[in-house]
């Protein structure tokens, strides 16, 4: 090969392939090199207001577990009338429950095929389940340190935090571990009250709060956006006074996590979009793009 | 070349004469089994030699010559020897000469078929009790010649082939020095048979006589025992008597031999009533301690923190279960006491026969404890909500299971796998609450487990301990222990010790202790653990249930 003629070299193309032997010394660089190279082609662009409001959803978890922490304490420290919180939360529940069905036109409930028989099934699960157990409940942990109480319910609730679905589509989302862990923590600290009925009730506002709440805000965010706004800020205001009746440090702390987590983890993440560089091309993994559906049925 | 002559040391002092034995050709060794005196016959020699030889199947022949100068050595008798070897043509034609001092030894081995300097060879003399080697076996049995030769080590073969040899030979020590025979040999039983023939009939009479000693003794012990028994309840029956009238005045009239007699015809009625207390104090004793163990369960044991109002329950349940105990024992007391005392006859079958009752009756008498120890198990699989199917699953299978629903995930049947699932509201919630509960609670069931466990194993071990000494009693080798002990010549160890002075020695190494027990012990019944370490602390974990010698074939249950 190395004996070729001169002249036909300058026919020869380079090519970018190692089985064939080229006139090309070997740290030959051609120009169409890395013509292939692409950057950044799933990169997306982000709007900043869109952004803020998709973090509502943090937002809105931050506040419920907010809510719920200064609703116990409130019970705990014997402010809170057991059965006005069941009055309110029976109320609510019900205004949701309307709320529900009445934010899509019954149309969801048409999908899922759920009865109403079988919702009316499910609360009374939840009560009498919740109150044959709450004797059981209120002596569970009587020998156990509170201090173990409330690190198992920090823990609890931090882990209620991070697995929950916010949207993402990520391997950790568990909504169920989430929701498992946040009953957990509100048997825990339920089991700290003075009395079963108080204990009753906490776990009922538990299942209100971490199980029913997030079903209803998602409906809102999907259908009325504007009104999701206003409902996130109510409820933020609200846990934010809730907590400033108890510590003011805490209320200020919590505001500011709010606002960081609101308006300028947004501003971060699109100031960070810049920074990207992410490079494709043929090297890259091979993707099955063809749908595969037909082959598995 | 170097030839190893044995010789025996009963014919030490023997005359003069011919060596007759057996040449072994591999080993390059002769076996010398006895002396002919003069004078001889060379065609009787030759006759008796083939008589032994056909009853035998051992090549005996004639060695050599044996030469034994009690006076001043005499040049004719040497020129004789010389000559005998034309007669009886041996090769290598063995010249044994012992002089007068006893100290000093001559030995020769010529071949006549090859005239050369190196037709005279080495002669390693090496002395050997005829007696002992007759009678001993040698260990291993295996390393004889004619079974395996080929694995035993050249030393053990050739040391087996003198004990095969001189076993085999026994015919040539028929007759002794009185008989009057064409031919005078001298080897062992040759200073009279009659001596040996006293020692065996002994030794044939001595297994009978034990026997029957033996069966004697425990005939004995049985009537002491039956005789000690009798007396003592008879007395009991009279001290209560006695004790009757002295608590009922009205009967204090009534004359000591009526009362005896009273006594004697009453005394089937009264024999379930009086013996009760020594089966009824241990158990209660047992049963005390038991209430105690609980009381102290039911406070903060060794500072744990336990569910108090679950800790009470199971507390009480269990003492309710040791109260219906003792009523029972109380009740029952009197049956089993007379049981107990007809199944003590038992004990004349022999040791190992009374241990075994006394397993049983271990085991009778500790029957809460294993019922402690069921409940405790059961009550850990009940209360962490196991499948009702499988009383025997694991006692945290419960918890496990919830666990999974848990995260949110679910053991796959199918494909013996834990796949995901998605759980209702409703499932979820009640799983959840009914985990919480659990693990709160998980160390109070596991405490009262781990006590009865721990009960339990107590039992199961004194229990195996008796069946174990029952094992090594019926499997102990009882005879060829004694005859190591009395005889230790009669088991041979396979090498025995080279002694460091010149005129070597053939010194029997007894068999050691543990080698007679591992050869010589009897077949078992086969009662070995049916579980390993591993598995035992595994089931003790899972909380099924364990038995100490014996499985269930079906553990469905």
């Amino acid at each position: 090969m190395c004996a070729q003629p001169v002249t036909n070299t300058k026919e020869v193309r380079w090519q970018k392939v190692l089985y064939e032997r080229q006139p090309f010394p070997d740290n030959y660089v051609d120009r169409r090199f890395l013509e292939e190279l692409r950057k950044n082609i799933y990169a997306r662009k982000y709007q900043y207001w869109a952004v803020v409001f998709e973090s509502s959803v943090v937002v809105q978890q931050l506040c419920s577990v907010c809510v719920f922490v200064v609703i116990w304490w409130y019970m705990d420290e014997g402010l809170l009338a057991p059965h006005w919180l069941f009055g309110t939360g029976l109320a609510s529940s019900l205004i949701g429950y309307v709320l529900f069905d009445l934010i899509d036109g019954g149309e969801g409930r048409k999908k899922s095929g759920r009865t109403r028989w079988a919702d009316l099934k499910s609360a009374l699960v939840f009560i009498t389940f919740t109150y044959g157990f709450s004797p059981v409940l209120k002596t569970l942990t009587e020998s156990v340190s509170t201090d173990t109480i409330y690190a198992m319910s920090v823990f609890m609730l931090l882990g209620h935090l991070i697995f929950f679905d916010y949207g993402a589509n990520a391997a950790i989302v568990s909504s169920t571990l989430s929701l498992n862990m946040a009953i957990f923590a509100s048997v825990c600290l339920a089991s700290r009250l003075p009395r079963s009925l108080h204990a009753f009730i906490m776990v009922t506002f538990a299942i209100q709060i971490f199980a029913l709440w997030p079903m209803l805000q998602k409906k809102l965010k999907a259908r009325t956006p504007r009104s999701y706004v206003g409902v996130t800020l109510l409820f933020a205001f609200s846990a934010l006074g809730g907590l400033l009746s108890i510590s003011v440090v805490g209320a200020i702390l919590f505001a500011l996590l709010l606002i960081s987590i609101s308006c300028l983890c947004p501003f971060y993440l699109i100031r960070l979009q810049l920074f990207k560089e992410n490079i494709h091309g043929p090297w890259d993994e091979a993707e099955i793009k063809e749908d595969l559906s037909r082959f598995l049925s | 070349m170097v030839l190893k002559a044995f010789f025996p040391t009963c014919c030490v002092s023997a005359d003069s004469g011919l060596l007759v034995g057996r040449w072994v050709p591999e080993q390059s060794s002769a076996v010398v089994l006895a002396v002919v005196h003069f004078p001889f016959i060379p065609v009787q020699v030759k006759e008796l030699l083939a008589q032994v030889q056909q009853v035998s199947r051992v090549g005996v022949t004639v060695l050599g010559t044996w030469c034994h100068h009690r006076q001043e050595p005499q040049e004719s008798l040497g020129h004789f020897l010389e000559g005998l070897g034309a007669i009886f043509s041996h090769e290598p034609w063995l010249q044994l000469c012992r002089e007068r001092d006893s100290k000093s030894w001559t030995c020769k081995a010529t071949r006549r078929q090859t005239p050369t300097a190196a037709g005279e060879d080495q002669v390693l003399l090496i002395f050997y009790d005829q007696r002992k080697v007759l009678l001993s076996q040698l260990h291993p049995p295996a390393a004889l010649p004619d079974r395996q030769a080929g694995d035993a080590t050249p030393s053990a073969r050739g040391l087996a082939v003198v004990f095969d040899t001189v076993a085999r030979s026994e015919t040539l020590f028929r007759s002794d020095r009185f008989d009057e025979g064409p031919v005078r040999l001298s080897h062992w039983q040759s200073e009279g048979v009659e001596a040996s023939i006293l020692v065996e009939l002994l030794t044939r009479a001595s297994g009978p006589v034990c026997l029957l000693l033996s069966w004697l003794l425990s005939l004995l012990s049985a009537v002491g025992s039956c005789w000690s028994r009798l007396r003592r309840h008879r007395g009991e029956q009279v001290c209560f008597w006695n004790r009757l009238k002295a608590v009922d005045p009205s009967s204090s009239h009534v004359p000591p031999k009526v009362g005896t007699g009273l006594s004697g015809s009453r005394s089937e009625r009264s024999v379930p009533q009086l013996p009760r207390r020594p089966v009824e104090k241990p158990v209660r004793h047992v049963a005390e301690e038991l209430q105690h163990l609980l009381q102290w369960l039911m406070g903060a044991p060794a500072g744990l923190k336990m569910n108090r109002a679950l800790d009470q329950v199971l507390g009480r349940f269990f003492l309710y279960h040791i109260h219906l105990w003792i009523s029972y024992v109380h009740l029952t007391s009197p049956f089993i006491e007379r049981i107990l005392w007809h199944v003590g006859f038992s004990a004349c079958l022999g040791l190992t026969v009374a241990m075994s009752v006394l397993s049983d009756i271990i085991a009778l008498l500790t029957f809460h404890i294993y019922c402690f120890y069921v409940y405790g198990a059961r009550c850990a699989v009940l209360r962490a909500g196991g499948p009702p199917g499988g009383l025997y699953c694991l006692k945290i299978c419960g918890l496990s299971s919830l666990w999974r629903l848990f995260r949110g995930k679910k053991w796959n049947v199918l494909r013996q796998r834990v796949d995901s699932c998605s759980y209702d509201l409703d499932q979820l919630f009640i799983g959840t609450l009914l985990f919480t509960i659990l693990v709160f609670l998980l160390p109070t069931t596991a405490l009262y487990y781990l006590v009865f466990t721990l009960l339990r194993l107590l039992v199961v071990a004194v229990q195996g301990l008796i069946h174990l000494l029952v094992d090594v009693i019926n499997s102990l080798p009882l005879y060829s222990l004694g005859l190591r002990l009395c005889r230790p010549y009669r088991l041979a160890g396979s090498l025995p010790r080279r002694p460091a002075d010149p005129p070597l020695s053939f010194q029997m190494q007894p068999l050691p202790y543990s080698r007679v027990v591992r050869v010589y012990r009897l077949p078992s019944c086969g009662c070995h653990p049916q579980h390993s370490w591993g598995s035992l602390c595994r089931k003790l974990f899972s909380g099924e249930l364990i038995y100490p010698w014996r499985q269930r074939a079906d553990k469905q249950d």
